[in-house]
């Protein structure tokens, strides 16, 4: 229930941003982060962007689902 | 170091240092899902118990809220609008999902923004969103209804069953009988109310306690910083090891969300009870978003007790396989109690990863 993933966002409109994370793009509220800008790495939980986090953290963060998700495939 | 590695040293490290049973509970369903997902009860020494403590808000809404929910849902002027893992959690004689089947307009959304899209979109209708959730998912709630109040939405309403981690946690550490060595501290709720948040555990009842996030290195980590402080090889307090997302006061902005909109009071938790101001609920300022104040439920069933050891289950005293209906009567297709229903309710978890126990 307390999911959250880590994305970037791509551009900001008003209230609102496109976040991208692996591909995927969400239109997430940005009014819980002080200070959103384009190129910020956020978590996101339920269509909100709850926190920035830095660069490092996000890179970490996909490079496993990377990994993960390069497992899952070499099962199939 | 490779991360693979990494955990492989710590693992060993952590299985070389135990030298009698150590119970480290955590207390979030996702940190449950990790752990069975990635193996790591396999990993670790059968000395090492990890236990999972009421750490799912979906296991723990009490079937009072599900038969308020499937009462309003028989309004004709009535929209549900439901996170999709309340769909199969069962009330005393129904559940949301068997009356979407015939017919109720119910809905699963994504997120309570689309609750405002649905209220524009029918606006002869009553919107009412099943805002269910922890301190992660409770100003996301509050900042909905202050969207509502500011655009002068009258016909969006929140029925709560928002809890707050701290005064269960307070309610397990008290009870003597638990023997808890260390917990792990949900990661996203303390992204939101700070590290320092669950500082008490150590400080109060000198309980070792990490904040962890949610992949394998993470909990890896944090297993090994609390066999570490229970050798007493590293001091003892609470530790943030989630420190890419999390701060030591946590979000400001959302915790201002949380005074702004919602008071405390008792909160029911499912299997367990009462727990004294473990409730958000929404205040009178914004009384006429809360879908109790503004609805008659006059019409709900006498509450029947489910006849599964959730209560065990959720305080971590017992793992689904003890419960008698497990796997036969309970199962995901068709839950008893609310633990076998949410992907991240600990019976439903062993059920996909761990049914021999």
């Amino acid at each position: 229930m307390c999911l959250a993933i880590p994305a970037q966002i791509k551009s900001i409109e008003g209230a609102y941003g496109e976040a991208m994370y692996l591909g995927v793009v969400q239109r997430v509220n940005i009014e819980l982060i002080e200070s959103p800008s384009a190129g910020d790495y956020i978590l996101i939980h339920a269509g909100f962007a709850i926190e920035k986090i830095d660069e490092d953290g996000y890179v970490e963060l996909e490079r496993i689902m990377r990994c993960l998700l390069e497992e899952c495939d070499s099962y199939e | 170091m490779n991360e693979k590695l990494l955990i492989a040293k710590m693992v060993q490290e952590i299985n070389g240092s135990v030298d009698k049973d150590i119970v480290i509970m955590e207390v979030c369903g996702t940190h449950t899902q990790s752990i069975a997902k990635y193996g790591i009860w396999d990993m670790l020494s059968p000395n090492i118990k990890l236990v999972s403590g009421p750490g799912c808000p979906v296991c723990v809404t009490d079937k009072k809220y599900i038969d308020m929910a499937v009462s309003l849902s028989q309004k004709e002027d009535v929209i549900i609008a439901t996170f999709g893992d309340l769909m199969k959690v069962t009330g005393t004689i129904s559940c949301l999902s068997e009356e979407k089947s015939t017919g109720k307009d119910i809905r699963i959304i994504y997120s309570p923004i689309h609750s405002i899209q649905l209220a524009k979109e029918f606006p002869n209708k009553k919107v009412v969103f099943l805002a269910v959730g922890f301190e992660t998912t409770a100003p996301l709630i509050g900042k909905i209804i202050m969207m509502a109040r500011e655009q002068n939405i009258s016909n969006l309403f929140f029925l709560t069953s928002l809890k707050l981690m701290k005064p269960i946690l307070i309610e397990i550490l008290n009870d003597k009988s638990n023997c808890i060595d260390g917990i792990i501290c949900p990661g996203h709720v303390a992204t939101i109310k700070g590290s320092t948040y669950f500082s008490f555990i150590t400080n109060d009842y000198n309980i070792k306690s990490v904040v962890s996030g949610f992949e394998p290195l993470d909990i890896i980590s944090g297993i090994y910083l609390i066999m570490q402080q229970c050798k007493g090889n590293v001091y003892g307090h609470n530790r943030n090891l989630y420190k890419r997302c999390v701060k030591e006061k946590g979000n400001h902005i959302a915790n201002k969300i949380l005074e702004e909109v919602f008071d405390h009071k008792d909160g029911n938790w499912r299997g367990i009870g009462m727990i004294s101001n473990s409730a958000m609920i929404i205040n009178n300022e914004y009384e006429d978003f809360d879908a109790e104040k503004n609805f008659y439920f006059n019409d709900l069933p006498e509450i029947k007790e489910d006849k599964c050891i959730c209560r065990d289950i959720l305080l971590g005293k017992k793992i689904p396989v003890s419960c008698k209906l497990f796997g036969n009567q309970c199962t995901p297709q068709h839950p008893v109690g609310a633990c076998m229903v949410s992907s991240e309710g600990t019976c439903g978890i062993y059920y996909r990863y761990r049914k021999e126990g």
